[in-house]
């Protein structure tokens, strides 16, 4: 995996690249929780990310759990529609913010 | 359906028990795939239940024991359109009445592995390990 991160004022956006599995998904949060705890609004996109599986789908809950702790949000940007599919089946698609 | 899946084939492959080779799990069932001419959307289920199944194995069977150099085996079975995925270690035994996922409803981290396999395979068993495995899980699914 990947990533590229860019700031712009309160709004960090983050672009992960490569397939988000178990073994990756201590470094995507140690991308991403950075940005929430900062309080950021974290636009995160996802359209290079053509597989996720469980941990992925972990660390976007835990990521949208955290930045309403924070009382900002992580919106999920430009997702794969393989990775739609497992969101979906996770039954998150009403629960996390996509776009 | 797929129409064109092969009506017999066999392949299985070790992989060391770490998060290092879940791609390589994936990796092989994709080329396996390829060659029983499954179709995308099917493929990418399959691959996305194999790799939860492996996944489990590391952090479950191998949760005491993360620097192992044991392997595990997967091996997929392809016999009269019916789809066979048997998976071998020698980590901790499964207890098969622990293996519960989460509420879907309950959202939080964790618990969704065992949800997706369920949700893709047709069917999911625990059988015991002949020796050296401990565990032999076999997931199956009619094509």
């Amino acid at each position: 995996m990947s990533y590229k991160v860019t700031e712009d004022g309160n709004i960090a956006t983050i672009h992960l690249d490569g397939e988000i599995d178990m073994d990756v998904t201590e470094k995507a949060k140690e991308v991403i929780f950075p940005h929430i705890e900062a309080g950021k609004e974290v636009h995160l996109n996802l359209s290079n990310v053509q597989y996720m599986d469980s941990s992925g789908i972990s660390v976007l809950i835990e990521s949208h759990q955290k930045a309403l702790e924070k009382n900002t949000k992580v919106i999920i940007k430009d997702v794969s529609k393989s990775v739609l599919k497992v969101i979906m089946m996770a039954k998150l698609e009403q629960i996390l913010n996509l776009e | 359906m797929s129409e064109t899946a092969q009506s017999n084939h066999t392949e299985k492959k070790d992989f060391l028990v770490r998060s290092s080779s879940l791609k390589d799990v994936r990796t092989f069932c994709r080329e396996v795939f390829e060659k029983l001419q499954i179709e995308q959307n099917l493929k990418d289920e399959l691959v996305l239940a194999i790799a939860e199944a492996a996944q489990n194995i590391v952090k479950h069977a191998y949760k005491d024991d993360p620097k192992t150099d044991d392997k595990m085996v997967v091996q997929i079975s392809c016999k009269d359109n019916k789809l066979q995925i048997g998976f071998y270690d020698m980590g901790t035994p499964v207890d098969p009445n622990k293996v519960k996922h989460r509420e879907i409803d309950n959202v939080k981290p964790g618990g969704l592995g065992t949800f997706f396999i369920q949700e893709i395979m047709d069917a999911v068993e625990f059988k015991d390990g002949k020796k050296p495995w401990i565990n032999h899980l076999v997931l199956t699914k009619q094509l």
